[in-house]
């Protein structure tokens, strides 16, 4: 029942997108009417995806999607992040966050209403694509053509609360873009002020958001669930998500200049129409089945190619529109060797460049398969020794940029910046050759601490430190900055500094981990809900009274057969001990720990800049 | 400095920061990209090149030996030919005989391929035969679930 109620809220969601876009009439209607309409698709959207949601809670198998990717004695939280967890619920929730954002869209007010409606009717546009494709091609209220009373379940490595957010959140990031995208092409359409300008710089610091806080999820979620001791692997999905992401960035610094000078706006309408082309692009390549993750849900080429489509209209029309219709109006630059205006411009060079080289290394395997039929793998190394150099002139840039002036070559105070900078070099030299020398860690945690450094010497000394909201609007940039330091030095630290050990052991064995006594306890196994979990015990630092327990080991799960690794990691300020239970023979455990310095300041850093992202929303 | 002199100099720096990465990623994509192979793709002349490859294929049946409890050694083939691997490490949790998996090392003088990391492929649509048989029937079947 739920499905059928589910399926056509869609069909009239979509409906209702069909006759806004296609009817001649639109423009003459009324706001509030129009609004109406927009809030009603929007809100069937949402019913839509709640039906879905509904399905899954209750466990109706008599839905195909439900049967497939759940089982009922999964616990609540994963029944309804299980709507997500497959390519159909996934397709549904993206179409969701986008009438969302048109829903909240329609309740601008600081902008015109012939604007907000054209803006309005390019997201219906994009409504129907998406809409049209989900009816067509992923179509989640299937019925089941068969009665079964249990379902399939759904894939393990997904029943993790960190994966239960990570979707909703990352794809408020993508389809945020979607606003930007509209907004920038109904600006090159009714061509008359810059307000427009502020409104796309309010939602695309909102997508930035969600896309950091996304991101950030997608790779903590890795760092404790895949085992492996790492938190990025430049895996092809995760350089999709870092390539809007980086984009934004360079759109959300180019949206800076409409406050000082005059806007570079073509610029600005190419990044906006870049970022949301590169989300669809993301969309593309996971679904499509080109690139093989857990990410990519059963493949399927008619959908691979159906969602192409999609992404060459939508990137087409775009920058066809772009080509056609200049902004016009647009004043000269005011371009100095070393004002905020060029500090700008390179920077946004310097994260287009890495942008391209980021797509060059993650699309090459694609092409050289195409081309010569011989399959490569671009892996870390690649996009570490290009994306890292290319990204250094940035980051020692950024840490002067927001004091610059925008009218004059001077820096203010630049004495105390060029003494701060030396002693700072002097004491990482000094303390580098002291514990290990390592060039690519000095040059890390050199400009991680010199961001921060001037930051702080930059709000000292230019404002009058006051606890007010204004003041802490004024100092969002240092602030973001100083996010961005500090997620610098986690991950130097936690890359380059990280030790690993390896043990062979017995239930009972002590061992030495940095100094500090680990008791291996014992193999406990126990029976959960829906999973077998095995534990090795571990107590940590025994020669304390308050010893800490780690436990690290696998899940399987009967349903999918599957195993899973939990690692255990003990938290601390300034380093995480991260045990592995490896395998077993005649009683003997493996176990390797990593001993990762400083992880603790990528999250830090990374809610730093979500934070300075939302402040800087309130800012005008 | 003139105007134009200083528009002129930021020009300059912007084509040398373009022509380093272009360099940069030009050097990259010959030395860090690691070619990919089928074990009967393989022959005298990759073994003997000691370059980091990736194989892929499936790990042979009953050829999965447990030297200690960080050290095994196994087969991986495409149904032509096989190649002994050894590695020292964790095994992937979806690592299974007869399951597919990617292989990322190289070769040892005796033709050993020593992995450095062993990736194991998803198979998330695993689902019960009498399940699988009735969807055969119905027409619901799709190539994708094993």
């Amino acid at each position: 029942m739920s499905s059928l109620f589910g399926f056509l809220s869609l069909i009239f969601a979509t409906g209702i997108n069909f006759y806004l876009f296609f009817s001649r009439y639109i423009l003459r209607f009324q706001s509030q009417r129009f609004n109406f309409f927009i809030r009603l698709s929007s809100l069937l959207t949402l019913l839509s995806f709640f039906s879905l949601m509904y399905a899954y809670i209750i466990s109706d198998f008599s839905n195909y999607n439900v049967f497939q990717n759940s089982h009922s004695n999964k616990p609540l939280i994963y029944k309804i992040s299980g709507t997500w967890g497959n390519h159909e619920g996934s397709m549904l929730l993206w179409l969701s966050t986008l009438s969302i954002f048109s829903f909240f869209f329609s309740f601008t007010k600081n902008i015109e209403d012939d604007f907000k409606k054209l803006t309005l009717i390019i997201q219906s546009f994009l409504h129907i694509l998406f809409s049209l494709f989900i009816i067509f091609t992923s179509n989640p209220f299937l019925v089941n053509s068969i009665l079964v009373n249990e379902g399939l379940g759904l894939n393990p490595i997904l029943q993790d609360p960190g994966l239960a957010v990570h979707p909703p959140v990352l794809y408020a990031g993508y389809i945020g873009y979607s606003i930007v995208f509209s907004i920038a092409i109904a600006g090159l359409f009714q061509n008359k002020d810059d307000e427009w300008l502020y409104v796309a710089k309010k939602w695309s610091l909102i997508s930035w958001t969600f896309l950091t806080g996304g991101i950030a999820l997608g790779s903590y979620w890795a760092y404790y669930e895949l085992g492996w001791g790492g938190w990025w692997f430049w895996d092809p999905v995760e350089n999709i998500s870092l390539m809007p992401w980086i984009a934004g960035l360079a759109l959300v610094h180019s949206l800076m200049m409409v406050r000082g000078e005059q806007a570079i706006k073509k610029w600005i309408v190419f990044l906006s129409i870049l970022c949301f082309s590169l989300s669809v692009f993301g969309t593309f390549l996971v679904r499509s089945g080109i690139l093989t993750s857990v990410h990519s849900f059963a493949a399927d080429a008619s959908r691979g190619i159906f969602i192409l489509l999609i992404f060459f209209i939508v990137t087409g029309f775009g920058f066809l529109v772009f080509l056609l219709k200049e902004p016009k109006k647009s004043n000269s630059l005011n371009l100095l060797f070393i004002n905020k205006v060029s500090a700008l411009v390179i920077n946004n060079i310097l994260m287009i460049i890495a942008t391209l080289t980021i797509l060059l290394g993650t699309i090459y395997p694609i092409i050289i398969e195409v081309l010569y039929n011989k399959r490569i793998s671009v892996g870390g190394p690649y996009f570490n020794s290009t994306v890292i150099p290319i990204m250094i002139p940035g980051f020692l840039l950024m840490s002067i940029a927001p004091i610059l002036s925008w009218q004059t070559n001077k820096i203010i105070n630049s004495k105390k910046y060029a003494l701060g900078f030396i002693i700072l070099s002097i004491l990482v030299l000094i303390q580098s050759f002291f514990l290990e020398f390592n060039t690519w860690g000095l040059v890390g945690l050199l400009l991680g601490f010199w961001i921060i450094l001037a930051s702080i010497i930059a709000i000292c000394s230019s404002y009058k430190v006051k606890f007010t909201i204004k003041f802490f609007q004024i100092i969002n940039p240092h602030i973001a900055h100083i996010g961005v330091g500090i997620a610098i030095i986690g991950i130097t630290c936690s890359s380059i500094f990280q030790t690993e050990l390896d043990f062979n052991l017995n239930e009972g064995d002590k061992f030495n981990v940095n100094g500090k006594m680990v008791l291996f306890e014992e193999i406990a196994t126990t029976n959960q809900i829906n999973f077998q979990s095995l534990r090795g015990k571990f107590l940590f630092d025994i020669e304390k009274d308050e010893s800490r327990k780690i436990e690290a080991g696998k899940n399987y799960y009967p349903v999918s057969k599957m195993i899973t690794s939990e690692a255990g990691i003990l938290h601390q300020w300034n380093k995480d001990i991260y045990f592995i239970l490896g395998d077993q023979k005649n009683n003997e455990w493996f176990v390797k720990v990593l001993i990762n310095p400083f992880v603790s300041f990528i999250w830090l850093g990374v809610i730093i800049m979500m934070y300075s992202g939302l402040i800087a929303v309130t800012r005008r | 400095m003139s105007l134009r002199f200083q528009r002129l100099l930021l020009i300059l720096l912007t084509l040398i920061i373009i022509f380093s990465a272009v360099l940069l990623i030009l050097y990259n994509t010959r030395e860090n990209v690691s070619y990919f192979y089928t074990p009967s793709e393989i022959d005298e002349s990759d073994m003997l090149t000691k370059k980091i490859i990736r194989i892929g294929g499936f790990v042979e049946k009953n050829s999965f030996n447990k030297i200690s409890s960080s050290s095994f050694k196994f087969r991986i083939t495409d149904e032509k030919a096989s190649i002994l691997v050894a590695y020292d490490g964790i095994l992937p949790d979806l690592f299974r005989e007869g399951q597919g998996a990617v292989i990322e090392g190289s070769f040892s003088d005796n033709n050993i391929f020593n992995a450095t990391n062993v990736f194991a492929k998803h198979d998330e649509n695993y689902m019960p035969k009498s399940i699988k048989e009735s969807l055969k029937d119905t027409g619901y079947w799709n190539k994708n679930y094993k």
